[in-house]
């Protein structure tokens, strides 16, 4: 393909990245020489990976990129390389390389040994490292050496695909940086306005509406998506999530809902300002900037008897930490962790100790006197973070709380190493040790407050009253 | 102690070692063992059965739907090629169950589908490279297992090139460019106790891989589908796309294991009620665990087997000659077979009695014959009580009582009195008759057999009635209190509230006499059906009842164990010289108790910060040896580095010749 029909092409599948293609054509072509070294920059999703690959692709240069998100070590990422380039290599020129050379590919040094036996006598080739500033366990020697392989092996280009410009980290002055800039508003639209989706998932039916042709559906489509990108921006994505991929998912997740009332034939497609108020809600939750494995159950079912949702944040409520029961020990365990979390042990006797006359030591929680009063107002307790506490301590106020007298069981123990394996406990001390009961570990609950007093209204225990300080609400 | 960092201690050589004490009457406990074993294999591998088809009934919904949601995530959708599709099952805090679950589900998804299917553990992902390397294992030795092709070269590694890390998921490549699974499902079974560094690590390289490896993650939860979601940080969720599987309770897949195993009509060894009492509370309190409820059973099971050589007469056919002179020794010594002589004596059948002691072969007929019957008899109660909770449960009784509390209660022979069976009676007593079709209809599926009632009969009795009403409304019994109707009346001055039975119509009268009938019919089978299982001759045979195996072998305590030990060591020691203390429990600190046990008795009376040089001084003042300091000095050392590997006591950071106290007695 000739140069000017590769920029077009690139320039038509990829808006707003005229000058970072026509820099990469400059230093990459097939007749002129190319630089030895190149770091390529930029922001997530500012089209860094797709636009490189799909020149280079496009260019007939020969070459191969290695990802590092998929080397799980430095070794990892020298040995595919080597496999990478012969591969590529092997397609290039028809016939396979004999390999057995290449078998071990240990540290920098073999790579580099590897890189100039292959590319002797070969034509040029661009080797890229996409996501090496991200690469696991790099040493800390790669890049500077990677740097210094252009000038050792004459035919070899290398691109740096990073984040943030490397201006130290290559220890070499002087190398090109070609910066891929966060796309602004008027760029995302046209980027995204590209490839609209449908406003009618099945059209409607031409004897009904002989006149809407696919053309003006089309049409249509684009319209609105473009006027609904602008205030997805406006109204959520500005503020957060800016990025292409973010922003689109946004969009993606939004559009359905918005365009519903179109497809029920309430509104027309072109009546923007009606549909936007009747609309409005999608835009003033947070719900649809934020990544869910299980899509939010449209919100179909709740519009539908002509109710609009009244709180979009709703489904924030609902959020359980736990959805099936727990045995009866271990949700006392769990009550007794949160209070050995977040009352201080010196109050323990106050409130824990069993008298006598068998009286439950309940504080009321707007008791006058005791530990709470100061001049200052202090922040409640259950705001703060926990802290840690032993196991006998924990076993100690489990105790307590239960009525009668429990046996000592093993079971106990087990539930214990049960819930810190559910993370709702969580082991800070002693992890030197493997014995994961161990008298000197300590402590930590990994749950809140809200959850806790549930759990203990389910036992019959208001956990309130055994907090120090009480909880107000 | 402090110039010196160590002693050469040389105990005295003790003339006398302690006399072991040997049980010497051995009566041949293996009496019969291999027939033992045999007959506990029958008896167990009936029960297996009917637990493996309830578990599997009890997945079967979910499974289904996740096996669904797998086939259509198999299909590559051009719309949204770029999430991993994901399954979230909701399998509760039971997570030593999750192994067997998914277990189940993978041979269901293996069955099902075309995919391959992985299973990883928290336990052997401590990283990501040590997941990676597991899953590659996994995924290429299952390929050799079911692979001919062998023989080709596994990919790019061919000709000695260079070779893939064991860790490189190309080797996944490979084995799907061979084996071309619709889709590799992997499975996380215990998510939560992952790292969720590794969960994001991984889920980024699965992403990163997608184009090239079709990947469906399942993970299992334990908490919720939210709390999972927030675990993950960055871009792992934008990764993810998929749906949430509830699996069912495992108190009610326990609840329909006890009534397949425990309460099921035809089994041949019976579980007591105080075992079940025992494990089930264990289940509610404790663990919750369907495998654990297996294990406690099957023990039960073994451990009736190997410990009753009366167990013997349990086997299918068993003939005369099989049975050893000794089972019918341990027959004659059984309580209820000395009840049982002695009422025969009683109704003075001398005769008898004399043949039931002298002659095994006659003794062996009656065993025989009573074993049967008293078979019949508990298997009358199973179905009773099955009968009894399809009743409430159609008359929709509240509380709801679950199938195995009924049980129990009938098994430990207080069902006739209970007022749970008085109050079911009662508001059989006033049905109305659109209930009573009801539960006509749904009394059909309990076993027919052992059960007299002739249910059809009511039934189109029933109808005939129903067609001759007029009235739309049900008919209603006179018990029913709707029939009633109160009037109030001034009479001198004082209001008299008096309950009046409203006219009934012909319809209704004959309907009560219907339902009158029909709730005698029933007062009387469960009278006589609800006897005392342990009333039966020969129930220590047919019903496995003690807690105490279960006790010891499942519920162990280490902690409890160890502190009794220590406190009072004659408890475990036996000898003469430390339990004279008199008073009960509380033994005195006396010199003659080890040494160990000596100084954790100072120790409980101590705070949580101990002197060390005070411990010292009432150590020897109790167990001192004024003529040798050194011995006595050794010995606490010893007793003090024993209570430091016990982690009882840690030095102390705070002050220097303190020791801090860990662990409290009783917790
Ligand atoms: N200018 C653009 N025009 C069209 N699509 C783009 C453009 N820039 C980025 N994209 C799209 O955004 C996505 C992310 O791009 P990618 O190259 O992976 O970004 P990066 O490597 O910088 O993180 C890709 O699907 C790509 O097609
Ligand atoms: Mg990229």
């Amino acid at each position: 393909m000739l140069p000017d029909e590769i920029l077009d092409q690139l320039s038509r599948e990829f808006p707003c990245r005229e000058l970072q293609i026509q820099q990469l054509s400059a230093l990459y072509s097939l007749s002129l020489p190319s630089a030895p070294l190149l770091v390529a920059h930029g922001l997530t999703a500012t089209g860094k990976t797709s636009i490189i690959r799909s020149y280079l692709a496009l260019s007939g240069i020969p070459y191969a990129i290695i990802n590092s998100r998929e080397c799980i070590t430095g070794r990892h990422l020298l040995e595919r390389t080597v496999s990478s380039c012969l591969d590529a290599l092997d397609e290039d020129e028809g016939g396979p390389i004999d390999r057995r050379p290449y078998a071990r590919t240990e540290n920098i040094n073999a790579l580099l040994v590897h890189l100039q036996r292959m590319l002797e006598g070969s034509g040029k080739f661009v080797l890229v490292f996409d996501g090496i500033d991200k690469q696991r366990e790099i040493p800390p020697t790669l890049l500077p050496a990677l740097a210094r392989f252009g000038e050792l092996i004459p035919n070899l280009s290398i691109i740096l695909i990073t984040t943030l410009a490397l201006p130290y980290a290559l220890h070499k002055p002087g190398v090109p940086h070609l910066h891929f800039s966060p796309y602004p508003r008027s760029s995302l639209l046209e980027i995204l306005s590209l490839d609209p989706p449908k406003i009618f998932l099945e059209p409607p039916s031409l004897e009904q509406y002989p006149d809407y042709t696919l053309d003006a559906a089309a049409e249509d489509d684009a319209w609105l998506w473009n006027r609904f990108l602008g205030t997805v921006w406006d109204s959520l994505s500005k503020h957060a999530g800016r990025d292409l991929i973010s922003f689109r998912n946004t969009s993606m997740r939004l559009w359905r809902e918005f365009v519903r009332p179109i497809v029920e034939g309430q509104f027309g497609t072109r009546d923007f300002a009606r549909l936007m108020v009747n609309r409005r809600h999608l835009f003033q939750g947070e719900d649809a900037i934020l990544d869910r494995i299980i899509s939010a159950p449209s919100q179909a079912s709740l519009t539908q008897n002509g109710v609009l949702p009244t709180t979009p944040g709703k489904t924030v409520m609902k959020r359980k930490t736990i959805q099936h029961d727990l045995p009866y020990y271990s949700t006392h365990l769990l009550i007794a962790a949160y209070l050995a979390s977040y009352n201080p042990s010196r109050t323990d006797t106050t409130y824990f100790m069993k008298h006598t006359d068998k009286r439950k030591n309940k504080r009321k929680v707007h008791t006058t006197h005791g530990v709470t009063k100061s001049k200052h107002r202090r922040i409640p307790r259950h705001l703060l973070t926990p802290s840690p506490f032993t196991l006998d301590r924990l076993l100690a106020i489990f105790r307590s709380l239960l009525e009668g007298p429990v046996p000592q069981v093993a079971d106990l123990y087990t539930q214990i190493a049960t819930l810190t394996s559910l993370r709702l406990l969580v082991r800070v001390g002693g992890v030197g040790s493997a014995d994961p009961l161990d008298a000197g570990a300590r402590w930590r609950v990994n749950f809140g407050w809200e959850w806790v007093r549930g759990l203990g209204r389910g036992v019959g225990i208001e956990v309130g009253e055994y907090l120090v300080g009480g909880v107000d609400g | 102690m402090e110039h010196q960092r160590c002693y050469i201690y040389s105990p005295l050589e003790s003339e006398v070692r302690p006399s072991k004490r040997q049980r010497t009457n051995i009566v041949q406990p293996q009496n019969l063992l291999a027939e033992r074993l045999q007959t506990f294999r029958e008896a167990w591998s009936h029960q297996e059965k009917q637990i493996q088809t309830t578990l599997e009934n009890a997945d079967r919904t979910t499974q289904e739907k996740i096996l669904d949601f797998i086939k259509v995530a198999a299909q590559p959708d051009p719309e949204d090629s770029t999430t991993i599709p994901t399954g979230l099952i909701i399998a509760g805090p039971s997570i030593a169950s999750y192994g067997p679950y998914f277990e189940r589900l993978g041979r269901r998804i293996k069955d099902g589908t075309d995919c391959a299917y992985l299973v990883l553990s928290s336990s052997e992902s401590p990283n990501l490279k040590t997941l990676l390397k597991n899953l590659v294992q996994k995924a290429t030795s299952r390929a050799a297992e079911d692979d001919d092709d062998e023989l080709l070269p596994p990919g790019a590694s061919s000709r000695n090139g260079p070779k893939l890390l064991n860790f490189d998921l190309g080797h996944l490549q490979g084995w799907q460019k061979r084996n071309r699974a619709q889709s590799i499902v992997i499975a996380i079974q215990d998510s939560e106790a992952f790292d969720s560094n590794v969960l994001v690590e991984m889920i980024d390289l699965f992403h990163s891989w997608l184009d090239r490896l079709p990947f469906v993650l399942l993970f299992g939860i334990a908490t919720s589908a939210e709390s999972f979601e927030d675990r993950l940080s960055g871009n792992s969720l934008r990764y993810l796309k998929g749906q949430k599987f509830d699996v069912t309770q495992s108190d009610e897949i326990i609840e329909k294991l006890f009534s397949a195993t425990i309460a099921s009509a035809h089994v041949s060894l019976r579980i007591g009620p105080n075992f079940s009492r025992r494990i089930l509370d264990r289940q509610k309190d404790h663990v919750q665990n369907v495998q654990d409820f297996l294990d406690s059973l099957k023990y039960a099971y073994m451990a009736h087997f190997y410990a009753n050589c009366t167990s013997i007469f349990l086997k299918d056919g068993i003939s005369f000659t099989h049975s050893s002179p000794d089972a019918f020794e341990a027959v004659r010594n059984l309580p209820s077979f000395r009840r049982w002589v002695e009422d025969k004596l009683d109704s003075l059948e001398t005769q008898e009695i004399r043949k039931l002691l002298d002659s095994d072969r006659y003794l062996f007929d009656k065993i025989s014959q009573q074993l049967r019957s008293s078979q019949q008899v508990l298997s009358a109660i199973n179905i009773a009580v099955a009968f009894l909770s399809n009743v409430r449960e159609s008359l929709q009784i509240t509380p709801s009582v679950p199938l195995s509390s009924l049980w129990i209660r009938a098994a430990s022979g207080e069902m006739v009195e209970s007022p749970l069976l008085r109050e079911t009676m009662l508001s059989i007593k006033k049905i109305p008759s659109n209930k009573f079709l009801h539960l006509l209809s749904s009394l059909r599926n309990v076993q027919e057999d052992h059960f007299s009632l002739e249910l059809d009969t009511y039934r189109t009795e029933l109808e005939e009635l129903v067609k001759n009403s007029t009235d739309s409304a049900p008919l209603r019994s006179q018990h029913d209190v709707r029939n009633d109707s109160l009037r109030t009346t001034v009479v001198a001055q004082k209001v008299l509230l008096s309950k009046h039975k409203a006219a009934l119509s012909e319809q209704d009268k004959a309907y009560s006499e219907l339902v009158g009938r029909f709730h005698d019919e029933i007062q009387d089978y469960f009278n006589t059906t609800f006897v005392d299982p342990q009333e039966l001759f020969l129930s220590e045979i047919l019903i496995y009842d003690p807690k105490l195996p279960h006790i010891e072998v499942f519920q162990p305590k280490p902690r409890f164990a160890i502190e009794r030990a220590l406190s009072t060591p004659h408890d475990y020691l036996g000898c003469n010289c430390c339990g004279s203390s008199g008073r009960d429990g509380e033994a005195a600190l006396s010199a003659t108790q080890p040494a160990t046990a000596l100084l954790y008795q100072l120790y409980l009376e101590s705070g949580s910060l101990i002197n060390v040089s005070d411990l010292w001084s009432a150590f020897n003042a109790i167990g001192g040896d004024e003529d040798s300091e050194s011995k006595t000095m050794a010995l606490f050392q010893r007793a003090l580095a024993e209570l430091k590997y016990l982690g009882l006591v840690k030095p102390s950071r705070k002050k220097v010749d303190h020791v801090a106290k860990m662990m409290w007695k009783g917790l």
